[in-house]
């Protein structure tokens, strides 16, 4: 029933994102934020924020992302209690509470402030398109023959991230 | 255990070296065995958790991401020969991989190891992971173990069978020098040729070597003892045969070569020869010149070329000599007899006459017994020598004595020793006062064997005591219920036998018949042993009983011994009495014993009353008592009065 939901809602309004794609981030996004060993130095409150970063109107794609995140996860994931929230990018870049960040569709220049300010806080960044790791940006999640976590390795040495290490054993770096 | 025990010492010596060998090898295989199976399979296990923990994090990651797909990462384990099957299942036990090797129906044993997938972050469980392992190096690796022992286990037994060889080979001269030492014998030397040899049987070698010097150098000593010994025995023997078959003092050979001599050799004619009143001559010079008297007289035997031989005593005798007819044997005794009563001896300066008097047994079966049966025919007739005659029947009378006497010992047993008594009758009352006890032996008919037919054998025989003693017995326990007076006639030997005067005291004692009895003694009797009668009279007469002279009136009849002995009754000789009626003499003599009787204050008794007539001449004498047929037969009587 959940996933009927899901499915029409993102029929529905986000009919310009890859569905199956947007399906596999929300069920993966928040495990991905589990694995980061360094979470619980992040965010002033016990839970940890995970935030679905939109630019310009693209709040709704943003909410409805966020919509499922909770729906999926209910705010746990592992050991970890999470909210998610929605921010724009503007937003986002004033916050230092922030464990996660997960970018929808947006231009470059945004992409990649939200990168280096990903690096300088050392807040994971994941985006929804693999492409904008070449702006920065820490990982994605693509489908190919099968769902392959894309890392950048610059960013990950740069923002001096910590993440589980069989993370790295599944996940393809990138340079 | 025993076969153990008694085995030979190779196989000892095998047996315990196949047992530890056995328990060795066992051990270490099994160790061996238990070791191996539990490394190899370790290892695999080992290798087979190597393999889960290689992709267990990002099973592990990919079923906490919810990553489907996770061929490529498993890629690396599947693609080992070894994996037979991996199963990968999530938190609800759902199915996430089910892999199986294709074509793995493998005989072979496999290893199964599942393990736990856990969350990266929490580390809780999500789901579980197996890996079905192929058990086949394991078990080629044990084949390979089995392999390895099997060729062990057959050198062994081959090492065994060698040792096994090489311990007979080791063992042999103690067989070759066993095989020597059983044939040895005393008096030969072995050696011992042994091919090869360890010091020790070197050493036994060497001992028994020594040994067999010691046992040489003894057995020639033991060979020479016994030689010794040999000569020695032999002496012995000649000595011990010499004492056996030759007399001591005469140096002639005795008896027993004379019966050797008459076993071996056809001559059956023998003399023997006794030197008369010996006895004296012992008794008058002594035994020493008598012994010396009987060398003087056998050296003189061996000069009249007679061949004697010393029967023993004063007796010895003569073998008729091959060559030599009976006749011519007897001329020779003949002579023999003149000669010696010719010949004087010497005895301590003084000349003594020997006079000799010899039986034989001419052509005899029994020449000795014959020979002596003549020769005491021949003393008791007075004659120098006598010769065995068959048909007087002296041999059938002495096989009599011999079965009577076995009669006597018989009846004694058997208490067929019988007492009858003849009255004695009082001339002056007519009236029976008294009566002679008369033993009778009473056949298994009943019937009964007269005294004179027994008594002079149970004389000689030494029964003559248990005969009287029973006599006694019978009729003092008879009398002891009567109230006449009663006689029993004593030998001499019973007088001068302490136990039945003894035995007589104490039978009077039990039965109170001391005051009634009458012992008849002969007359010859108290003369000859006065001392002793004299002594026997005075004890019974204390006791209370009588004594009587039997057969008063012949022989010597001596006056004054009875005075001596101090006797009570006369028993005038039956021989008087019998014939006083024909006969004035004998009349007369018995008037003076009458006589005598009454001057004294004796009573007489009158035997062999056997008529009226007699019975009336004797009661007109004045002799006081009759007995006899007349007045009276023997008769068995009870305990009743009559």
């Amino acid at each position: 029933m959940r996933f009927l939901v899901l499915f029409f809602i993102t029929f529905l309004t986000v009919h310009a994102e890859d569905t199956l794609l947007l399906d596999a981030h929300i069920k993966m996004i928040p495990k991905i934020m589990a694995l980061n060993t360094r979470i619980a130095t992040k965010g002033s409150s016990s839970k940890s924020l995970l935030a679905i970063v939109y630019e310009g109107n693209r709040k709704k794609m943003a909410q409805n992302i966020a919509y499922g995140i909770d729906q999926t996860h209910n705010g746990k994931v592992a050991n970890i209690t999470f909210d998610t929230i929605v921010l724009s990018s503007e937003e986002l870049l004033s916050r230092r509470d922030i464990s996660f960040v997960y970018l929808t569709k947006m231009g470059t220049p945004s992409t990649k402030k939200i990168a280096s300010w990903g690096i300088e806080n050392s807040i994971p960044t994941f985006s929804y398109d693999v492409s904008d790791l070449d702006e920065g940006i820490l990982g994605s999640i693509a489908i190919e023959r099968s769902t392959i976590i894309y890392i950048n390795k610059t960013t990950l040495k740069e923002g001096k991230f910590r993440f589980n290490d069989t993370l790295f054993q599944i996940a393809r770096l990138t340079e | 255990m025993n076969r153990f025990k008694n085995a030979r010492l190779s196989s000892k010596l095998f047996i315990t070296l196949v047992a530890t060998f056995l328990i060795i090898f066992a051990t270490i295989t099994l160790v061996t065995f238990i070791i191996v199976r539990d490394l190899t399979m370790s290892t695999q296990k080992e290798k087979a958790e190597l393999l889960i923990d290689a992709v267990e994090p990002s099973i592990s990651l990919s079923l906490f991401l919810g990553v489907k797909d996770m061929g490529n990462k498993l890629s690396s384990i599947t693609r080992l020969d070894e994996v037979i099957a991996l199963q990968i299942t999530d938190g609800n036990g759902k199915s996430v991989l089910d892999y199986h090797q294709y074509g793995s129906a493998s005989s072979y044993e496999t290893i199964k190891i599942s393990k736990n997938l856990m969350e990266p972050s929490s580390l809780k469980p999500i789901g579980t992971i197996t890996l079905t392992y192929s058990g086949e190096e394991f078990s080629k690796t044990m084949d390979r173990f089995y392999t390895l022992y099997g060729w062990i286990a057959l050198s062994v037994f081959v090492i065994l069978w060698i040792m096994l060889i090489w311990i007979n080979r080791l063992l042999l001269p103690i067989k070759l020098i066993a095989k020597k030492v059983r044939n040895f014998k005393p008096g030969e030397k072995i050696t011992f040729d042994i091919p090869y040899a360890q010091r020790e049987f070197s050493q036994i070698i060497h001992a028994f070597k020594v040994m067999q010097e010691s046992v040489w150098n003894y057995s020639h000593e033991i060979e020479t003892i016994n030689k010794n010994l040999e000569i020695k025995i032999a002496e012995q023997t000649h000595e011990a045969t010499r004492h056996l078959y030759f007399d001591n003092l005469t140096s002639l050979p005795n008896r027993l070569k004379l019966q050797e001599d008459l076993s071996t050799k056809p001559t059956n004619t023998v003399a023997i020869l006794n030197i008369d009143d010996f006895k004296e001559i012992n008794d008058f010079f002594g035994i020493d010149a008598g012994d010396w008297l009987l060398s003087q007289i056998a050296h003189w035997l061996v000069e009249m070329k007679l061949y004697p031989y010393r029967l023993g005593g004063d007796e010895f005798a003569f073998r008729l000599k091959q060559g030599s007819t009976p006749a011519e044997f007897r001329h020779n005794i003949e002579m023999l007899l003149s000669l010696l009563s010719e010949k004087l001896f010497m005895i301590a300066d003084e000349t003594v006459h020997v006079r000799a008097t010899v039986g034989i047994a001419i052509d005899s079966d029994k020449p000795l017994i014959h020979a002596d049966v003549a020769l005491n025919k021949a003393r008791s007739t007075k004659q120098p020598f006598s010769v065995y005659d068959q048909s007087e029947g002296i041999e059938q009378q002495y096989q009599a004595n011999i079965a009577m006497s076995a009669r006597i010992r018989q009846a004694l047993v058997e208490h067929r020793i019988v007492c009858q008594y003849q009255p004695i009758v009082s001339t002056l009352s007519g009236k029976i006062e008294k009566f002679e006890t008369l033993v009778r032996i009473k056949n298994e008919d009943d019937s009964l064997i007269a005294p004179y037919d027994f008594l002079p054998i149970a004389q000689k025989t030494k029964l003559y005591h248990h005969i009287t003693q029973e006599v006694v017995y019978q009729a003092c326990n008879l009398f002891a219920a009567r109230h006449e007076q009663f006689s029993i006639n004593l030998s001499g030997s019973d007088i001068l036998d302490s136990r039945t005067v003894a035995t007589i005291e104490n039978i009077l004692r039990q039965t109170g018949t001391a005051d009634r009895v009458i012992f008849e003694i002969l007359e010859s009797e108290g003369i000859e042993n006065f001392d002793e009668v004299a002594l026997f009279i005075s004890r019974m007469k204390s006791l209370g009983a009588k004594i009587a002279i039997d057969d008063f009136g012949t022989g010597y009849s001596n006056f004054e011994n009875i005075l001596k002995l101090n006797v009570d009754i006369l028993k005038i000789d039956g021989s008087l009495i019998k014939s006083i009626n024909e006969n004035p003499r004998h009349k007369i003599v018995v008037e003076a014993i009458v006589h005598f009787a009454h001057r004294i204050g004796i009573d007489t008794v009158a035997e062999f009353v056997s008529s009226e007539e007699i019975l009336q001449n004797i009661t007109d004498l004045g002799i006081t008592y009759a007995q006899g047929f007349h007045t009276g037969k023997p008769q068995f009587l009870n305990q009743q009065l009559m």
